[in-house]
């Protein structure tokens, strides 16, 4: 097993993303889809923060699936950079 | 694949403490955090969820951190005078190095952050100074009292120096310097007045 391979099994990735989840309402319309998600552990929007972050711990670092995800709510979605 | 970086969470709460410390909570966010540590944004919420979060995180570690100073050397089975006398040295030395940690601490006791505040001084930290002064009324030493009472008596005037210290004046501008000296010499005026 190559040191990647073992990264995927102990680390857990945290994707942000920058929204405009802004509401409790519009919250409740992504998070039926995001609970769905079998490969993400637990997700967070800081709907005070400017950028309305939503914060993803997942077992995959897929942050596309996370924006179609989102998209197909019709709520925007981009990864934020460090 | 982004890794843990110590040195980073390290700086971003340092940098949160001074922040609180000096302006308060009231315009206090991530994105100002995240300038003033010279981050991103987004580095910030890969360890903390929200401002909530990384508040409430910072407050139990900087509690631990007291609680941990304030009871080293210091046994409940002291004798009333030489008890006192530790916590004495051990509350100076931490508030006079974390001055930072202390006034941050000040700004959240009167925020809704202080129920964790709170949760965060230990139950040991709780039972020591509960034993230490039902060990001293039971060898006669003090004078079963209030709780405000004796802290008002016991703590509150070293706490009075420090802030003396930390303004650098005390009463109508005198100019003022803690040291060890004055310390001992308002320890004896206090123990005087606590002890049978």
């Amino acid at each position: 097993m190559n040191a990647r391979s073992q990264n995927k099994i102990v680390m857990q990735h945290v994707l942000i993303f920058k929204t405009n989840i802004a509401t409790a309402q519009a919250r409740s319309k992504v998070a039926p889809l995001l609970d769905q998600q079998p490969f993400i552990e637990k997700w967070t929007v800081d709907m005070e923060d400017v950028d309305c972050v939503l914060r993803v711990v997942a077992a995959e670092p897929v942050p596309d699936r996370i924006i179609a995800l989102i998209n197909a709510s019709e709520y925007e979605c981009a990864e934020l950079e460090d | 694949m982004r890794y843990r970086d110590e040195n980073k969470i390290q700086a971003i709460r340092e940098c949160a403490i001074e922040m609180v410390a000096k302006e308060g909570l009231e315009n206090f966010g991530i994105n100002r955090l995240a300038k003033a540590a010279g981050v991103s944004p987004a580095t910030i919420y890969i360890y903390y969820k929200d401002k909530e979060d990384l508040l409430t995180s910072i407050s139990i570690e900087e509690g631990i951190k007291m609680t941990q100073a304030t009871l080293k050397d210091f046994d409940p089975k002291m004798s009333f005078k030489e008890g006192l006398w530790v916590q004495w040295k051990n509350r100076a030395a931490f508030a006079l190095d974390n001055h930072l940690s202390a006034n941050f601490f000040e700004q959240l006791r009167n925020s809704t952050y202080k129920d964790k505040m709170m949760e965060t001084i230990t139950h040991e930290f709780r039972r020591a100074m509960g034993d230490y002064v039902h060990n001293a009324v039971t060898r006669g030493e003090i004078d079963e009292m209030p709780l405000e009472v004796y802290w008002s008596v016991a703590f509150a005037p070293l706490y009075s120096l420090i802030k003396f210290h930390n303004e650098g004046q005390s009463l109508g501008g005198r100019k003022f310097k803690f040291s060890e000296k004055i310390m001992k010499e308002t320890f004896d005026c206090v123990v005087k007045g606590l002890m049978k």
